[in-house]
């Protein structure tokens, strides 16, 4: 897995969420919880699995909406920022955090109602693996992100920390195929990448968000995307 | 960790049921202690109220 290391510091982990969702960050931050609950609907009482959850973003969001959530991920100082996050939110009977592999779940077949991987397929060196067992865990969602191919992502991914596996849109269906997983919904988003957005200020970051959103309504829109959403049923 | 996530964790390897051993509690919730695979005995440590389940090739070993 790529920059396991990187990822597992504990400064790393303290600053996680201040470099990436302030400023122009804010948005994206909106833009994907909004994601997630569009492709799960209402969560009151179902139980979800978060693969790679990190410092909790989303764990905490449906748990304060009333599911029951685990969280997993490998690394122990994001978890404990994820704690403390929950703790903070008064959700913390609702959500439970665990260190372990995503290619080795410790849990059982069909148990979860729907089960997430948020920014985790892009550091997946054997996404269909990862993918699989996603699948053996779920009885009925399973939903995830992928950064894209022949996009403005390309342009700077070289740069980062963790480097970042792309996907094409025939790439993605192919890992679907493989692991029996059938799509129910798709979205495509963020013509201008993530790294531009933490980049600005919050203040023109609504401007530039609008620019953005225009450009990817329109009938090719969805190929400049550099983010892709993927809703998928059992 | 809260002792019902036991009736949902499994041993990550063959997937048997885990049994829990109890070190410290703080208010209920499970501070530090280990689990233990009822079929292959593999130990998992629980580190600060977060269960270790990583299996054993992906552990690091942690200082006491």
């Amino acid at each position: 897995m790529k920059g396991q290391e990187w990822y597992q510091a504990d400064d790393i982990a303290e600053e996680y969420e201040e470099k990436r969702f302030s400023r122009g960050g804010r948005l994206i931050d909106r833009r994907e919880k909004q994601a997630v609950l569009n492709a799960i609907g209402p969560v009151e009482d179902s139980e979800i699995l978060e693969i790679a959850c990190g410092t909790g973003r989303f764990t905490v969001m449906l748990a304060e909406r009333g599911a029951d959530v685990v969280g997993l991920d490998i690394s122990g100082p994001m978890l404990k920022q994820g704690r403390e996050k929950a703790r903070a939110a008064g959700v913390a009977d609702h959500l439970e955090f665990l260190r372990g592999d995503a290619g080795r779940l410790p849990f059982p077949d069909d148990h979860f109602d729907a089960v997430i991987a948020m920014r985790f397929f892009h550091l997946a060196d054997t996404p269909a693996s990862f993918l699989s067992e996603m699948r053996r865990v779920s009885r009925e969602i399973v939903f995830f992100d992928t950064f894209n191919r022949f996009s403005t992502r390309s342009i700077y991914n070289w740069a980062l920390p963790m480097g970042s596996r792309l996907y094409s849109r025939w790439e993605v269906t192919r890992l679907l195929d493989e692991v029996g997983l059938e799509l129910v919904g798709d979205e495509h988003d963020f013509v201008l990448p993530y790294g531009f957005y933490r980049q600005i200020p919050n203040s023109t970051a609504s401007t530039f968000r609008k620019i953005d959103t225009t450009l990817g309504s329109l009938p090719f829109g969805d190929r400049l995307a550099s983010v892709s959403y993927w809703s998928c049923e059992v | 960790m809260n002792e019902d996530l036991l009736d949902i964790i499994c041993c990550p390897l063959d997937k048997s049921e885990l049994e829990l051993d109890v070190r410290d509690r703080d208010d209920g919730e499970i501070v530090s202690g280990t689990l233990t695979c009822t079929e292959c005995g593999e130990a998992y440590p629980i580190e600060d109220g977060i269960p270790n389940l990583l299996p054993p090739d992906m552990r690091e070993e942690t200082t006491a």
